[in-house]
């Protein structure tokens, strides 16, 4: 078992409080173990991308930050997971608030096939965030100019979310998102469906994003970590390997498997 | 290296040296030529099944309608009647109030009308005319007062007999309906009788209404029950229950009841409803709560198929911005699978629309001469009438019975319609 380095920025005043923990969280599906006692902490203001190759336990490790696996009837998850301190995971926590605060966007674009205002008004609507018809216009513009997309598509907001191109639709997914005003986004693989203009676009969009959501982000792509993360952590074979400044497990990597993975030897 | 090939025993040498494919020998182009003539052959084949199929469905249409459309009208006989000199003692006044009706009858309307076809077609005169056609002359009375001081020509319907000679001959009337006819006293109109009216022992006088109104209601119980209980079930089966030993039990006895054949669903209607739960007999209520059993395997099947059918995406989807389940059911999976809950409602209603077994073991197969008068009231239904009419000796039933059968075909083109078109508005894409 690799010891796990969990180390905290170093600030000269107290350190912000960690968003969310994770220690020693295991995950099962059925009697495999998918998830080996990983710990980890997500910070505001950054993006932390998670690494590692096909099959390695990250997109898994990712549910189980907003309970997504709860819908998996064999999945089991071990380990104590906090946001501001709470435990996800008990009974008190109420799941559908959890997954308001801690938002997802999926690897294959997945908007409603109803029309893009729907798309993004269907989250405030549910959770009553609106309480006329001109604060929902208002949540719609800003989440879609946060997400970079209200110049596209504000003169067709009542076109179908499904008719837009696949980048458009990823950038719809996180206006969706954060039109619910979470606090934590969480990204699975974001840009696995893109080509690299709408990538690009994506990845801009973190970079704008991140001063206001602790950002969670699994990718396949390197060199996509390197860009847009300010820690990394990677994992493999269900146990997180090394965690870390981005910088540092790109250039200076503790573990000889990080390497090995980085440099392109495997994965 | 193919030093070592040469060495190597038939086989592995074969493995190892695979001779380059040649596509252009004889046995290929056979082959390519095989390949051609059996998708001509399949194409054909499928093409022969389709033309035929349609000509099935046409050759019933055309007969059909070729027999049915005769049943939708009447043969009437101009007959003249001098209401002055027959004294009916009613006044203009009587006949703008309500008992218009009995006070003609008591006034003895039907002598005068048996009277006058008598001195207008001679002694046989009164088997000429149906025996409600004093009725015809009381309304044609009611609508126009004025009439009872003078003389009119009223078009009143033709007995059965002269009905059938008229319409298809081979009868004993043959020659009397000849020579009417020469006097222009023969004309055809619209049986709007037909579609007001209920059984009757005449085919002249039978209507359709009442077995319609009676499919109407039981339909309408059969649909409440079915739709939603089967929707309920397939979206629970599908989207709340365990996968277990239990699901997988219920999952096959679902299956097999959509197979069970009908009169067994019918012998349980008859166990259940009528013998334990004293419900009444031949009523629609009974009729519709035994085809809903019978119907709502079929939705639940299609339902689950339409569930299962919905992208999981768009739960996730919804699950990740904080829906909860019900939410994600009623607001994303119901939506999108309504389509294909549709079909299977299609099909199932069709089933039971169509369904006579069932209904007889409950007894709506009763003689029942008015329209029914609500859900509990004695009913029968359409295909129960085509049965019974189609088993009645008179000949005059043969058209009465085809005429039936393309009302159950109206009807169930215009329950399909309705249901496509719901199925089209519901439709989406993703």
């Amino acid at each position: 078992m690799t010891q796990v380095h969990i180390d905290t920025p170093v600030q000269p005043d107290a350190p912000a409080p960690h968003k969310m923990t994770a220690r020693n969280v295991d995950v099962f599906y059925g009697s495999k173990q998918a998830i080996k006692d990983v710990s980890i902490d997500v910070d505001m203001d950054r993006v932390t991308a998670f690494i590692g190759p096909s099959g390695c336990g990250k997109s898994t490790f990712l549910r189980t930050l907003n309970r997504m696996n709860d819908t998996v009837s064999s999945a089991r998850v071990t380990g104590d997971i906090r946001l501001d301190g709470d435990d996800i995971y008990s009974p008190q926590m109420d799941v559908v608030q959890l997954r308001a605060r801690v938002g997802m966007v999926f690897q294959k674009p997945n908007p409603f096939p109803k029309s893009i205002y729907e798309n993004v008004a269907y989250g405030p609507r549910i959770h009553g965030l609106a309480a006329a018809r001109g604060e929902m216009d208002e949540i719609v513009e800003g989440s879609l100019k946060r997400a970079g997309l209200w110049e596209e598509v504000k003169d067709r907001l009542s076109d179908s979310g499904t008719a837009l191109s696949g980048g458009q639709q990823q950038r719809l997914c996180i206006a969706r998102a954060i039109a619910v005003d979470p606090e934590v986004i969480l990204m699975d693989e974001p840009c696995s469906a893109l080509d690299p203009i709408a990538t690009a676009k994506i990845e801009e969009l973190i970079h704008e994003l991140r001063g206001r959501y602790a950002i969670v982000i699994v990718t396949h792509n390197m060199q996509q970590a390197a860009r847009v993360s300010q820690r990394t952590a990677f994992f493999h074979l269900g146990t997180l390997v090394e965690y870390g400044e981005t910088s540092e497990i790109f250039t200076n990597p503790r573990e000889v498997r990080t390497k090995d993975y980085i440099t392109g030897r495997y994965g | 290296m193919t030093g070592m090939v040469a060495q190597m025993p038939d086989r592995d040498r074969k493995v190892a040296e695979r001779v380059p494919t040649d596509w252009k020998t004889g046995a290929m182009q056979t082959r390519i030529r095989r390949r051609y003539a059996a998708e001509r052959r399949f194409r054909f084949m499928g093409l022969a099944a389709v033309v035929l199929s349609a000509a099935f469905l046409a050759f019933l249409l055309v007969t059909m309608l070729a027999q049915g459309l005769r049943g939708f009208t009447e043969t009437r006989l101009a007959l003249p009647i001098d209401f002055a000199a027959a004294g009916l003692e009613v006044t203009p006044a009587q006949l703008e109030q309500r008992g218009a009706d009995a006070a003609l009858a008591s006034a003895g309307l039907e002598r005068v009308v048996d009277n006058a076809a008598v001195a207008a077609f001679g002694p046989d005169g009164m088997d000429l005319i149906s025996d409600t056609a004093w009725i015809r002359v009381g309304e044609r009375l009611k609508a126009d007062p004025g009439l009872l001081g003078g003389q009119a020509v009223i078009a009143v319907p033709a007995s059965a007999g002269v009905d059938l000679a008229a319409k298809s001959g081979d009868t004993p009337l043959d020659a009397r309906v000849a020579e009417l006819r020469a006097q222009n006293r023969l004309t055809t109109g619209f049986a709007w009788g037909f579609l007001t009216g209920a059984d009757s022992t005449d085919p002249t006088r039978v209507g359709i209404w009442g077995a319609l109104k009676g499919s109407i209601l039981t339909m309408v119980v059969t649909l409440l029950l079915a739709f939603p209980i089967g929707v309920l079930s397939a979206v629970y089966l599908e989207e709340y229950a365990p996968r277990n030993r239990w699901t997988d039990l219920i999952e096959v006895s679902i299956n097999n009841l959509a197979a069970v054949p009908s009169i067994i669903f019918g012998l349980l209607g008859l166990a259940v409803f009528l013998a334990t739960f004293q419900m009444p007999r031949s009523a629609a209520l009974v009729g519709g709560l035994t085809l809903a059993l019978m119907t709502m395997p079929v939705i639940v099947i299609a339902g689950r198929n339409a569930v299962k059918a919905v992208p999981p995406s768009i739960r996730d989807a919804a699950l990740g911005i904080g829906a909860s389940r019900v939410q994600v059911v009623f607001h994303h999976v119901i939506p999108l699978a309504l389509p294909g809950i549709l079909t299977g409602t299609i099909i199932g209603m069709a089933r039971a629309l169509g369904e006579t077994a069932p209904l007889l073991m409950i007894g709506m197969r009763a003689f029942i001469a008015g329209p029914p008068g609500g859900f509990t009231s004695p009913a029968t239904a359409l295909p129960v009438q085509v049965f019974l009419w189609s088993d009645e000796v008179s000949r005059g039933f043969v058209e009465k019975t085809s005429a039936a059968i393309i009302v159950l075909l109206v009807f169930l083109l215009a329950m399909n319609g309705l249901a496509i078109y719901l199925r089209n508005k519901f439709e989406q894409r993703w």
